[in-house]
């Protein structure tokens, strides 16, 4: 059913300021796409309305076929853990957990840790940290971080996987690394996945580019 | 989360200790505090209850007002009369004006353990060169150990030995030490309005520690009935009660139905419970500033966790961990502090009691031998303690746990975490 936005708007402040007007867009099942731009275009404050991190002031989003503003706050959680995967510009590992466990901290939420254990350790040997399991993220570099927030962002097998500049603090190795563990989590695992990257290079791997300006879409072309 | 949270408090394991510190050292310090407090409240109550009977039926004794003396001595003939020096004073009575009646009555109600009827007296002793005025019980001596403690504070001889009769004397150690006297020795004693003395053989001493009651004597009923030339006469009931609880209420219902004076302990030592209400306030107060302190304590680190952990927050709410589990993230932290300190507080506090205990620190009698301190190691001191120190981890807990669930992932994220 995929990602439908409505007549989206959202203003912020006083006197209102607004960052998006009238976005209407549809994103489908397994689609790999990337929301590109200027600073300031709103394609961060976009990617988390749709991912129902935020709430627009106008228009609506559905994913699934179900109106996010309709959920009941426990539906919406449930449906973050299970459904929705986070990856942002900035790791966010929890420092006082190993790699394994930042990487099974959705799996916490229903007590899956135990089910899903193997995956993650699958998750750590695809992505190359095999030998980090049981560091702390101190003890990581940049790009292994990224990697251990984007293991932890499939560890529930996720049907859409949102991600803010993913590759924004990465140099170009870490950041071709994690691009390529985006387009096979998307190719093998049919995962849809929205990416918001400044790189033309790396919208230029995804399936679909959308470019905004001004908080208005202004181009969506297929590559 | 209980897991995530766990691993909060062991990884910053130097916030963790000085928080757990605060609250152990509260909870070392209610344990301690109110020990000493209460067991020293609980051993001067168990003197006063114990030494004395815990309901004194005594002959009635009335305050004289200003018009009592008006009918008696002018009859109905004037409407007011004016004296120059009004009557003032007691009306006193020499005795229980129907002591069958109250045995009748007490041996009747099953809230009364035993009771004992008493003859007390101004006694001057004699000994030699020696005489000091006192006053002189005389008793059953089996009932009067039922009633008091008396027999644990014998240091020589055997307290019921008076019931046997013929001028049998117990003295308290004071008394005896001023007369100079021996056991088995005679000793000369006027009693009450008899001017002439008798003499009585002394088969007994006693020590309580108190210098007031060592120095009084005690005697088979018969024989100061006897030397008073007041036979059968009784001037004070003891009772003692199956719970001394019921003390006050029993002396309130049996002083409206009799002509008695009828005091219960509590209300012959009111000036000494006020002391110890005074003193359970000061206990309190302090015991609170020091919890409140170590829940200052959690409350500070747990705030400056939320503010250091804004990112994890606001990862751990985009991956669908709600407000609840928030709350719960930091709630759990404080709560595991209050329970690990109070545990570790009720250990300690209990080992320092005993040690406590163990320090000879006050006068030492027959019944307290070795003078050690009075602690009291209750359960309810203990339960207490464990509830006032999670009670102030919980307070202190929440609140930075509450203003952590409120953050939302999109407003940390967009202030850059």
């Amino acid at each position: 059913m995929g990602i439908v936005a409505e007549h989206l708007g959202i203003a912020f402040g006083s006197p209102p300021t607004r960052v998006l007007t009238d976005i209407n867009l549809s994103i489908a099942d397994g689609e790999f796409v990337s929301l590109t731009g200027r600073s300031g275009a709103g394609k961060s404050t976009l990617m988390y309305i749709l991912s129902s991190l935020d709430d627009p002031t106008e228009g609506k989003v559905s994913i699934d076929g179900k109106d996010i503003a309709k959920m009941t706050s426990k539906e919406l959680h449930w449906f973050r853990n299970t459904k929705l995967g986070f990856v942002f510009q900035f790791h966010y590992l929890i420092a006082e957990l190993t790699v394994i466990e930042n990487v099974l901290v959705p799996t916490f939420k229903l007590h899956q840790q135990k089910g899903k254990r193997a995956r993650a350790e699958d998750l750590l040997v695809k992505f190359g940290l095999t030998e980090k399991t049981h560091r702390f993220p101190r003890q990581l570099s940049g790009g292994e971080m990224q990697r251990v927030a984007l293991a932890r962002a499939l560890i529930m097998q996720p049907q859409y996987l949102f991600a803010d500049e993913p590759t924004g603090a990465l140099d170009t190795t870490n950041g071709q690394t994690v691009m390529n563990i985006l387009t096979d989590c998307n190719v093998n695992e049919k995962t849809t996945v929205l990416i918001v990257t400044h790189d033309p290079d790396f919208a230029k791997m995804t399936k679909r580019r959308i470019v905004m300006a001004d908080g208005r879409l202004v181009e969506d072309v297929f590559n | 989360m209980i897991f995530i949270a766990m691993r909060y408090l062991l990884e910053r394991k130097r916030q963790t200790l000085l928080t757990l510190l605060g609250v152990f050292f509260g909870t070392v310090a209610y344990v301690a505090v109110s020990g000493f407090f209460v067991g020293l409240q609980g051993f001067m109550v168990q003197q006063l209850v114990n030494n004395a009977a815990e309901v004194h039926i005594e002959a009635r004794k009335d305050y004289l007002t200003e018009h009592v003396l008006d009918v008696p001595f002018f009859g109905e003939k004037f409407l007011h009369t004016f004296w120059s020096a009004p009557p003032a004073g007691v009306e006193g009575f020499q005795e229980v004006q129907s002591p069958a009646k109250w045995y009748k009555r007490l041996n009747a109600d099953p809230r009364v353990a035993a009771f004992v009827p008493q003859l007390t007296a101004p006694a001057l002793f004699v000994l030699g060169i020696n005489s000091v005025g006192t006053t002189i019980t005389g008793c059953d001596a089996r009932k009067q150990v039922k009633v008091t403690t008396i027999a644990d504070y014998m240091i020589d001889g055997k307290f019921t030995d008076i019931a046997v009769g013929g001028n049998r004397i117990v003295l308290g150690d004071e008394l005896m030490k001023r007369l100079g006297a021996a056991m088995n020795q005679n000793v000369m004693a006027s009693i009450g309005v008899n001017p002439t003395p008798s003499s009585f053989k002394v088969i007994g001493r006693y020590y309580t520690g108190n210098r007031g009651m060592d120095l009084q004597a005690y005697a088979a009923i018969d024989d100061i009935q006897r030397t008073n030339l007041t036979p059968n006469q009784v001037n004070e009931i003891g009772v003692r009660l199956k719970d001394y609880k019921d003390s006050d209420a029993m002396a309130r219902t049996w002083a409206m139905s009799s002509p008695e004076r009828v005091e219960s302990w509590g209300d012959q030592n009111a000036n000494i419970l006020s002391i110890f209400a005074i003193q359970d306030a000061l206990r309190f107060s302090m015991i609170m500033t020091v919890l409140i302190v170590a829940g200052f304590g959690i409350y500070n680190i747990l705030n400056m966790t939320v503010s250091q952990k804004r990112q994890d927050i606001a990862i751990l709410r985009a991956l669908g961990y709600d407000a609840f589990d928030v709350i719960m993230l930091f709630f759990s932290q404080g709560l595991t502090v209050g329970i690990v300190g109070g545990i570790l507080g009720l250990i300690c506090g209990s080992i320092l009691c005993r040690y406590l205990q163990s320090i000879p620190f006050m006068v030492a009698t027959p019944a307290n031998p070795q003078g050690h301190l009075h602690i009291s190691l209750s359960a309810s001191i203990l339960f207490q303690a464990a509830f006032m120190s999670l009670f102030a981890a919980s307070i202190a807990s929440i609140l930075p746990a509450r203003a952590a669930s409120k953050l939302t992932p999109i407003e940390i994220i967009r202030l850059g975490g």
